[in-house]
């Protein structure tokens, strides 16, 4: 018996001591979440090999190689163009609040004349207020961003690297510690929870390139300025439910319209990003949807206004693995108090 | 052991492999360490003694055996409790377990007390649970609580998806057995019914 509970009081203690070192150290565990998620992209690719008679670690080494030769090209070409995009950019924004103030006094005029309603200024200087904020503090963190961004180049892959290889022994290790009482709920609820947010994580990552890259190339056909991070913008939005697309597609236009006006290159604008998202419910979601988590539209809207509410654009993007987990833990204590028992 | 070894060394010398190391000692040397006490090599040796996976191929057995899990329990420590809902399936590893059928749960705190009517008592080698690999929201139809320090291997739901997608092959030989535990045990579950049925009908004969 008092084995019994040595083993829960240790294994909780290990449970609280991993919350707190994730959040208490923020260097360490931001390279491991990222690897993480590296590894739920990467996973399902492992068995497709080994099936084919490889070894799990030629399996993993193969696709690790893979990956990297891929992505060097795109790093080493893509990464300067970006930041020279981000320092372009606030020489840009004055033109940017120019137009639209212009815009906004022409509005402001319209409805006094028609309506005599009186529009407030102060939403529009609060707005740009925090973009010019938000700019300069991405510009003054570009620097400390590129060094960690060394590290995590190193680091990142070493990491997911071991985690392909190894996830399956450190898996086991840590359900050793799990006392017997609650071992087959606790593994349960574990792989269901792994399995649930790896599969939305990769869903997600699909559907995020594709839109993406179809964006870039067609902005960067089209010869629209800073298309790599329109592109960018509109692939990280993307992840965000219902919003998501409405979101990617605000700067574009902002910016269609204070470079072209109501011009055939707007219009191009518009219409590449319509294709994209057309592209991305008719045909992408589709395919994906068995790997999409099943919440219902009501909750996906309460979480994505309270991760908004908490943590900004990243709680947007976060809300919905978390409310599945949640979900998930609900729906096994929902079980454990009404359903078994009775 | 070190008498023997020279002894062993003098014969190979007077033969003609003087200088060679003797690798099959040194491997049992290496394989002897007490820190290295490997289940790796134990567990499939156990699994091919257990008669319903006799169908496996070596590497098959190894496959399964890094799939399962080693759990130790103390004495009188509960497996898993009637009604829980069940997702692994159980071989005995070492130790005893005895199986239980808790009756109807009674108010008073006596009869609760009273862990119900024993059913029968499982030792090395037996295998117990296996239902709820193939239910869904399979819950356990008995109590096993383990009679002495027992160690369990076992196999759970997460394990057969994984293996679904990395070793199709080994997951089909399992399902396959117990499949056969399965329609075993219904076949005499069926004779059983059969044979209480016609007590039924003899003693209606008696009584009318």
């Amino acid at each position: 018996m008092k084995i019994k509970t040595y083993k829960h009081f240790i294994f909780t203690l290990i449970l609280i001591m991993g919350f707190v070192g994730m959040f208490s150290l923020p260097r360490l565990s931001l390279p491991f979440l990222a690897s993480y998620l590296f590894y739920l992209i990467l996973e399902p690719f492992v068995p497709r090999l080994t099936l084919l008679g490889l070894k799990k670690n030629i399996a993993v080494m193969i696709i690790m190689t893979g990956v990297l030769t891929i992505s060097i090209f795109p790093i080493i070409k893509i990464s300067p163009i970006i930041s020279s995009e981000i320092e372009n950019i606030q020489y840009y924004i004055p033109k940017l609040e120019n137009y639209v103030n212009v815009q906004f006094q022409q509005i402001q005029h319209f409805l006094q004349a028609k309506f005599g309603f009186e529009l407030q200024d102060k939403y529009i200087f609060e707005a740009f207020s925090y973009l010019r904020t938000q700019v300069t503090s991405v510009l003054l963190k570009l620097p400390q961003f590129l060094a960690s961004i060394l590290e995590w180049m190193f680091l990142v892959p070493l990491l997911s690297y071991f985690l392909l290889a190894d996830s399956e022994r450190v898996k086991k290790t840590f359900l050793k510690l799990v006392p017997n009482s609650i071992f087959e709920r606790f593994y349960y609820i574990f792989h269901q929870l792994n399995k649930q947010i790896g599969d939305y994580i990769f869903a997600k990552f699909i559907e995020a390139s594709i839109v993406g890259i179809i964006i870039t190339v067609g902005l960067v056909l089209l010869k629209v300025r800073f298309s790599i991070i329109l592109g960018l913008a509109a692939a990280i939005t993307n992840i965000i439910p219902y919003v998501g697309p409405l979101l990617g597609i605000i700067p574009a236009g902002l910016l269609g319209m204070t470079e072209y006006g109501w011009s055939p290159q707007f219009g191009a604008m518009m219409i590449l990003y319509l294709v994209a998202n057309v592209i991305d419910i008719g045909i992408v979601f589709p395919l994906l949807v068995s790997k999409i988590v099943d919440l219902h539209p009501v909750v996906v809207v309460v979480s994505v206004i309270l991760g908004s509410q908490y943590l900004g654009v990243l709680g947007m993007i976060i809300c919905i693995p978390i409310a599945a987990a949640l979900k998930l833990i609900l729906i096994e204590i929902y079980k454990e108090f009404y359903e078994i028992r009775s | 052991m070190s008498e023997s070894y020279e002894s062993e060394k003098g014969k190979n010398s007077a033969n003609f492999e003087s200088d060679r190391v003797n690798i099959s000692l040194v491997k049992y040397f290496w394989q002897a360490n007490p820190f290295t006490s490997s289940k790796t090599d134990t567990v499939p040796k156990f699994l091919r003694k257990i008669d319903v996976l006799k169908n496996f191929s070596e590497n098959e057995l190894r496959i399964l055996a890094n799939s399962m899990h080693f759990r130790k329990f103390s004495e009188k420590e509960v497996v898993f409790r009637q009604n829980d809902v069940g997702i692994g399936f159980y071989f005995i590893y070492s130790g005893r377990v005895d199986v239980i059928i808790e009756g109807q749960k009674s108010e008073d705190q006596e009869a609760a007390e009273n862990l119900g009517t024993y059913l029968l008592s499982l030792n090395r080698f037996a295998y117990f649970g296996e239902l709820a690999l193939l239910q869904e929201n399979s819950l356990r139809n008995a109590t096993v609580i383990a009679r002495e320090p027992t160690e369990l291997l076992g196999i759970f739901k997460p394990d057969i998806e994984e293996l679904i997608q990395t070793n199709p092959n080994v997951v089909a030989k399992l399902l396959q057995s117990i499949s056969l535990i399965v329609s075993q045990r219904l076949t005499s579950m069926t004779r059983e019914i059969r044979e209480l049925k016609y007590r039924i009908s003899e003693l209606e004969k008696i009584n009318q």
